[in-house]
Formats: structure tokens, C-alpha cells, sequence
């Protein structure tokens, strides 16, 4: 019907009248915030390479956008629950855009999700997946599972396959049908479950102090300082982490935050308390 | 890492997993960064397909408008070039919009032909249709109606190819100049210049009003003054414009065109001193 | 939305999709700032607008009161910045219409620009984000954004081209980063405190003096708006002009 309306309106006949129209578009009237978003594209043959040749400022130094980047994150299961760690700078190129970044997104009272690769990325879809766990725990009368929520935040990932997003992210929950639970999902559309992951640029440092330290019989207290420790280390080599560390744990009753610790004053505190990192003077 | 690092789960891999570019585009995914897209690399530019509808063809150089006491004034040469042919010299780039309001043009013509139609229909229903027996439409609606659609064509990355300056009355009657241009930038100032004339115009226009503000004290006759001396360096220095113009005046009398004004008192001498480039006459 | 090209002629049908040369963003250069205080908050921004080694103008304005004595910037590429400052200001305006004239907190305001800047994630605003206002127990408060929307609640922050000139500066100088206490030989810190709105403005006019001494895209006039709980106020000083 619309479309045959449309043969006969002025609109679309007429040019002038066509762009007279188009320009007001966005201003009158309420854009409505739907709870699957809608995303504007470059209007040209190679979208993908358009954003990357304006955001890439790995491969080009002056590209103008720079999208915040670069973290350690990491979590790890044990006997008494999750342990959930992570550093707080954003890189942009060479420049330290913040060193205050709250890098775990607090889902819901019972869901912590990790922030690493593009920061509104991850910040933007794990608020969403927020929601979505909500329209669940309304339409179903129970939790969602933290496989499930981890899974609707895969499947919407891997519908932008391709396109730009950078994330990699550990999906951290506690259900009585799992467990303490934790799911590693990033841009690529993987999703693991596993018991202990690092992710980000800092990675590598990170592994190497979790897995030397790493036992499942952890106390709560050596659990918290082990994720901190880890944090710590690769704070201190990687150049895109540092800032401060970040500490959670999840429990049956939910995630509690354990505090704000800043690497500059952490690292002489671990250094003379360890009688570690040794390669450093003072 | 969590993927096995082989060539097939790299090509599948979306983000880049090696520490040291953690998170950005991978190669395998994305191909290469296309240098040519944000003008990172000027020599491939070449090799980039070429633009069917966008690009300027037949052109028109400066326009330049000045604040003073009653008014505006702005003034733009008759040429339409086509590249660095002569092609036209009948080309009248400033337009009247309403009743008090004038836009001058420069870039191209076709797309300012576009202009001049879209314009014409904001007149037919904003003078024509909802006029209250009242001057309604007035320069800094003229102003953000460009705006607007100037900026939306860039969003669809299909422009108009045009500097635009819009001159008249700004609702509390006083004297309103200011700039659009193809990518939706706007700014105003008392003295405005487009194309070449930023850089030779602009410097003698400050010259008159150094301090935006001060355009109450300048009288008619030497704004007029300062424009013919830019228009007489613009014919000297932009092989691009022509020796006669149009003047436009709007004050509380009305707008007043002037045509076919002459560039006066050419004086060449300084030609003879021009060494460097070619060889030396003597 | 389309991915190929869409026209104004969009009852055309291509066959091929045109090829484009033509670069959408440029810099507008100039620089913004935004610190909070007990019961205040600043953003104050440079009012040149550059384009390459030109100054287009000496005075345009950036900041903007937005209404329910928010103030916001939109730093860096001109039209995104004014475009994303439109559409909030608009937003805000219905929000008002349907909502009985309810006033939108500072931290809403924030969550709403997120979407906003991220709904173009793919074809991103060229621009950094700031607002400044009043959270709900009347303290000062800034929210920053990145182009694509990931935001965050700070003290301070500067924003734009002499981001990295300022920033430095207001860690120091704001929350006291790298400063101890006399005599404590480096191992007790100086405490924390709020500043007063005078000791904020000397900061502010010191921050981009200096900016524009060093940065080539500032300069020409500082416009700083202030919020209280008495509403919004503007303050203007020269800056060089050079």
C-alpha cells in the first residue's frame, strides 16, 4: 500500500523536496532507544576499511579517531568462588587517555563482565547484555545461567563479525547450577569456558605469575592477593597496563567489590613485603 | 592465548591476539590497511578508483564578505572554470534568499545550481506560505537550513562541493556573516573569505577589523575600499578568478547589487620582480 | 541502513556502487577542560576555530548550555561536535515534553550521549565528549567521553588538541598526583581536597594560557562556564591572539 502511495507523493519525484526532507531527519521528533540497536554504516563500497583507515592507530600513527585500548584483565575459579583482577590505564596511540577506567562492568548484582580491546565496545554490549539478563530473569522467573548470558553476548558478537569491534572479555558469574563460572568471549565470536584467563596486551605477564601461583585449594585471602599480584607484574612490564588495580571476588551471594589499589604505591608495598622484583633498586 | 595459534584459526581470528597489537584489526581478517581512504599516504591516491559524481568540475573561486556599521558586504567573481579552462564568465554566484538575506558560493557550480533550487523552495514556504506579514525567514535560518543540509549530504558521503557564505540580519538586527561548507563545518566572524581567498583576502580584511567586535565603527565606503583592494590581489594572485565581480550590499535599506564591478587601480609592476620559477626575463 | 551508497536519488538503483575520494572528517583543533568541584563545576574550552594552518574564526562558540544546567562540548571535528550537541540538545527537549518537565540527571544525560556517539560506532563522531553539571547530592561532577562512546565520571579532564599539554598538568595540580608532603622525603602523599571555585578559575586561566603559548590551535578567547546551584554563568578572557 505504502508503496504505491509512494509512486504518487511529491516526495520522492521531486528531488529538491526529497532532500529538503532527508536534511531534517534527526532533528524533529524522539529517536527511540530500541533494545536492538540500530547502527549507521558509511554509506560506501568498503565500510570496514573506512573505519579502520580513520581508527587504526596501530597500523597509522595519524589516523585522527583513536578508540581507548590496551589492559591486563584477568579471572580465575577456585574452591570459594571467582577472583576477578584488572589494571585501569586506556591507551590511545602513545598517549595514557585515562588511568582511572573501572575496566569490570558490574552487569548485575550477580554478573561482573571484563573490559579489554575497544572501551565503549565493551562498556556498550555488556550494559546491553545487562538488559537482556533482566528481560530474561522477567520472561523466565529465574537467573539466567552465566553460559546463557555469556552466550547471547557471543551470538551478538558474531553478528558484527568482521566489521570492527574489538573486545575480549571474561563473563564472571555464580549460579547454583553451575558454580562459580567463567567465560572467556571476545570479537572473534569464541567463547571458552574455562577456570582461569588472562586478556589483553598484558597478558602474557599476568600468566606467568597466575599459573606458578595458581592452586584450587586457594584461601580467599591468597585468591585476592594472587589476582593482584598478577596484575601487578604485568602493570609493571606492559606499558599499555597500569594505572591502578581493581579487585573482585563472586560468591554464592554475588560479586563484593575488595578495593582500589594504585600500582605506584602497590608495587614498593609488594616489593619490600616479598622481597621481589629485585631487578629495581630501592 | 586460548586459540591455537595456526594459519587457519588466525584467518579466522577477527582481532589481532598478539600482545604487542593486542585488539586492533588483524591483516588476515580485514586485508590490508587501505592507506588511501583517510589520505594517510598521498602517493596511492592515484591508484584509488576515482569519484564518478563528486568532484568539483566547473568551479567558481573566492567569495568574501565583510561586516560594517548597517550591514554586510559581499562580493564574488563572474568565472566558471573548468580545471584551469576559462569555461565561463557569466556566472552569477551570489543569490538573494528572501528579503534581506544573501549566499554566496564558491566550488561547484552544478552543485550550487542544486543549492540555489533547495533554497528556493525554503523560500516558497517559509516566505510564501507561513508568512505572518512578517520577514520570517531571515541570514541565520538561511544559515543552519545550509547547514543542515550540507552536513547530511557529507554524512552520506555524497557532497555538495561547496564553501558557502551566508550574509543578512540576525534576529535582533545586527548584521550576521557567516561560513558553511561541504563537510557541515560553520563558523562566523566579521570578515570571511572562501577558497583562496583565506589565505590572500583574509589578512587585509583583519587588517580593517582586527577585533570582531569593532565592525560598528567601520563605515560602507571603507569596507567597500577593502574589498576592492582584496578582489584587485586576488586578480593579481588567483589565476582562478576574474577582473569584474558583483557586489552585494545589505543594509536597513534593502540588498543592493552591484554587477560587473571593475577591479580598479592594477598596477603589475611587482610582475617584473617575480624570480623563480621558469626562467628569468630579463 | 544501507551499506552501499544512498543518495538523495534513492529510487535509482546502482548497479555498482560509486566509489568515493572524498574525506569526511577534518580537525578543528582548539581544546576544552572540564574540572568538578565540591558544589561547582567548570568547562571551560578556547574559542579559535582552525582549519589546517588557518584560523577560521577567533570566537565560536563550543560550549553550550544543553538545558537542566548541563553544559557539554563536543571537541575536535566542528560539524560531528555541533551535530552531536543538536541532537542531545533536542533529545532533551522531548525528554522535558514527555516527561511532565522532569529534569534529566547529569548521569543520564551521560548514559544517553553514550548511545548516541555509539550508534555511530561504524562511522564514528569525531569527537571528544564532555559535560559538566550537578549530580543528584549537589556535588560537581564531569563526564568524559571517547569518540565511540565508552564514558567515565572524573575530577577533571582536558580534551581536544592540547589534551596531552593540559592533562598532565591538572593530575598535578587537581588530584595531586606526584605531590607529598614537605619534608616527609617523598613517602607521605599531599591529601586530597576539593578546590575552591577562585583557586579552579586561576587553574583554568593558567592551563590555557599555557596551551596556547605551546599549541598552535589555541588561542584567541577562553569562554569558561561555570554551574552551581544558582544555575549556569559565563566568563570570557582574552587569550593571545598569535
Amino acid at each position: 500500500m505504502n508503496t504505491i502511495a509512494s509512486q504518487f507523493n511529491n516526495n520522492n519525484r521531486n528531488h529538491v523536496h526529497h532532500e529538503i526532507n532527508e536534511s531534517n531527519g534527526g532533528y524533529g521528533g524522539v529517536d527511540k532507544l530500541e533494545l536492538t540497536p540500530t547502527m549507521t554504516l558509511p554509506p560506501i563500497s568498503q565500510p570496514t576499511d573506512f573505519l579502520r583507515a580513520h581508527t587504526d592507530d596501530a597500523t597509522n600513527p595519524d589516523c585522527k579517531i583513536k578508540i581507548a585500548h590496551g589492559t591486563t584483565t584477568l579471572a580465575f575459579r577456585y574452591k570459594k568462588g571467582i577472583v576477578i583482577a584488572v589494571d585501569s590505564r586506556a591507551s590511545q596511540g602513545n598517549w595514557t587517555a585515562s588511568q582511572t577506567v573501572h575496566k569490570v562492568i558490574r552487569i548485575n548484582p550477580m554478573l561482573l563482565g571484563t573490559m579489554a580491546g575497544g572501551a565503549a565496545d565493551c562498556q556498550y554490549w555488556e550494559t546491553w547484555l545487562g538488559t537482556q539478563c533482566r528481560l530474561h530473569e522477567l520472561r523466565e522467573k529465574e537467573r539466567i545461567s552465566v553460559a546463557a548470558a555469556s552466550k547471547i553476548l557471543s551470538n551478538l558478537i558474531y553478528e558484527y563479525k568482521g566489521m570492527g569491534l574489538s573486545m575480549g572479555t571474561m563473563i564472571c558469574g555464580f549460579t547454583k547450577k553451575e558454580g562459580p563460572t567463567v567465560y572467556y568471549v571476545d570479537s572473534d565470536g569464541t567463547r571458552l569456558k574455562g577456570d582461569l584467563f588472562c586478556v589483553g596486551s598484558g597478558q602474557t605477564f599476568a600468566y606467568g605469575v597466575l599459573d606458578s601461583e595458581y592452586k584450587w585449594d586457594l584461601t580467599e585471602e591468597e585468591a585476592l592477593y594472587l589476582g593482584k599480584r598478577s596484575i601487578l607484574a604485568a602493570a609493571h612490564r606492559d606499558a599499555y597496563s597500569g594505572g591502578t588495580v581493581n579487585l573482585y571476588h563472586i560468591t554464592e551471594e554475588g560479586w563484593t567489590y575488595h578495593g582500589n589499589y594504585d600500582v605506584g604505591d602497590l608495587f614498593w608495598e609488594v616489593k619490600s613485603q616479598e622481597k621481589s622484583f629485585n631487578n629495581v633498586d630501592g | 592465548m586460548v586459540t591455537v595459534r595456526s594459519e587457519s584459526n588466525l584467518k579466522n581470528a577477527t582481532m589481532n591476539h598478539d600482545p604487542f597489537a593486542w585488539g586492533r584489526p588483524d591483516d588476515n581478517v580485514y586485508g590490508k590497511y587501505n592507506q588511501s581512504i583517510a589520505q594517510a599516504k598521498n602517493n596511492e591516491l592515484d591508484a584509488f578508483p576515482k569519484m564518478h559524481t563528486q568532484q568539483p568540475i566547473i568551479t567558481g573561486t573566492s567569495v568574501l564578505g565583510i561586516k560594517y556599521k548597517n550591514g554586510i558586504i559581499m562580493a564574488a567573481d563572474n568565472i566558471g572554470s573548468y580545471g584551469s579552462l576559462l569555461r565561463f564568465s557569466n556566472i552569477e554566484r551570489i543569490i538573494k534568499v528572501g528579503s534581506e538575506t544573501v549566499v554566496g558560493v564558491s566550488g561547484d557550480i552544478s552543485d550550487f545550481q542544486q543549492l540555489e533550487r533547495i533554497l528556493e523552495e525554503l523560500v516558497i514556504s517559509e516566505e510564501n506560505y507561513d508568512n505572518q506579514g512578517e520577514n520570517n525567514l531571515r541570514a541565520p535560518h538561511v544559515h543552519e537550513y545550509l547547514t543542515r543540509v550540507l552536513y547530511n549530504r557529507r554524512n552520506k558521503m555524497n557532497p555538495l562541493w561547496n564553501s558557502i557564505i551566508v550574509g543578512g540580519f540576525d534576529n535582533d538586527k545586527t548584521p550576521f556573516l557567516k561560513y558553511i561548507d561541504l563537510l557541515g563545518v560553520t563558523y562566523g566572524s566579521s570578515t570571511l573569505a572562501t577558497g583562496f581567498g583565506s589565505y590572500l583576502a583574509i589578512p587585509l580584511l583583519r587588517k580593517l577589523i582586527p577585533d570582531d567586535k569593532d565592525y560598528s565603527n567601520i563605515e560602507e565606503e571603507d569596507a567597500k575600499k577593502v574589498i576592492q583592494e582584496c578582489m584587485r590581489v586576488l586578480f593579481y594572485r588567483d589565476a582562478r578568478s576574474g577582473e569584474k565581480f558583483t557586489l552585494v550590499t545589505v543594509n536597513d535599506e534593502g540588498v543592493k547589487f552591484e554587477k560587473d564591478v571593475e577591479v580598479t587601480g592594477q598596477s603589475w609592476e611587482f610582475a617584473k620582480n617575480l624570480v623563480g620559477y621558469g626562467s628569468k626575463q630579463l | 541502513m544501507n551499506s552501499t551508497v544512498a543518495s538523495e536519488y534513492s529510487s535509482e538503483i546502482h548497479t555498482t556502487p560509486i566509489e568515493h575520494r572524498f574525506n569526511p572528517y577534518s580537525d578543528n583543533g582548539g581544546t576544552v577542560l572540564g574540572i568538578a568541584g565540591k558544589d561547582f563545576a567548570v568547562l571551560a574550552g578556547d574559542t579559535r576555530q582552525v582549519e589546517g594552518y588557518s584560523i577560521n574564526s577567533r570566537y565560536e562558540q563550543k560550549i553550550f548550555n544543553v538545558g537542566d544546567d548541563i553544559v557539554m562540548t563536543a571537541n575536535g571535528f566542528a560539524a560531528d561536535g555541533s551535530a552531536l550537541i543538536d541532537r542531545f540538545r533536542n533529545q532533551l527537549k522531548w525528554y522535558k515534553f514527555d516527561h511532565n518537565n522532569k529534569k534529566l540527571s547529569v548521569a543520564s544525560s551521560a548514559r544517553y550521549i553514550r548511545h548516541l556517539l555509539y550508534s555511530k560506532r561504524f562511522f564514528p563522531y569525531y569527537v571528544s565528549t564532555l559535560i559538566a553539571g550537578l549530580d543528584d547530592e549537589g556535588k560537581g561532577c564531569v563526564y568524559s567521553f571517547d569518540p565511540v562512546g565508552s564514558y567515565e565520571r572524573e575530577q577533571c579532564r582536558a580534551g581536544g588538541a592540547a589534551a596531552s599539554l593540559i592533562m598532565p598538568f591538572l593530575d598535578n595540580q587537581v588530584n595531586f598526583k606526584n605531590q607529598y608532603q614537605p619534608g616527609s622525603d617523598g613517602t607521605e602523599k599531599k591529601p586530597l581536597r576539593y578546590l575552591e571555585l577562585d583557586e579552579v578559575l586561576e587553574l583554568v586561566k593558567d592551563a590555557f594560557s599555557s596551551a596556547t603559548e605551546r599549541h598552535i590551535q589555541v588561542g584567541d578567547g577562553l569562554e569558561i562556564f561555570i554551574v552551581t546551584k544558582e544555575g549556569v554563568r559565563t566568563e570570557y578572557y582574552p587569550l593571545k591572539r598569535d
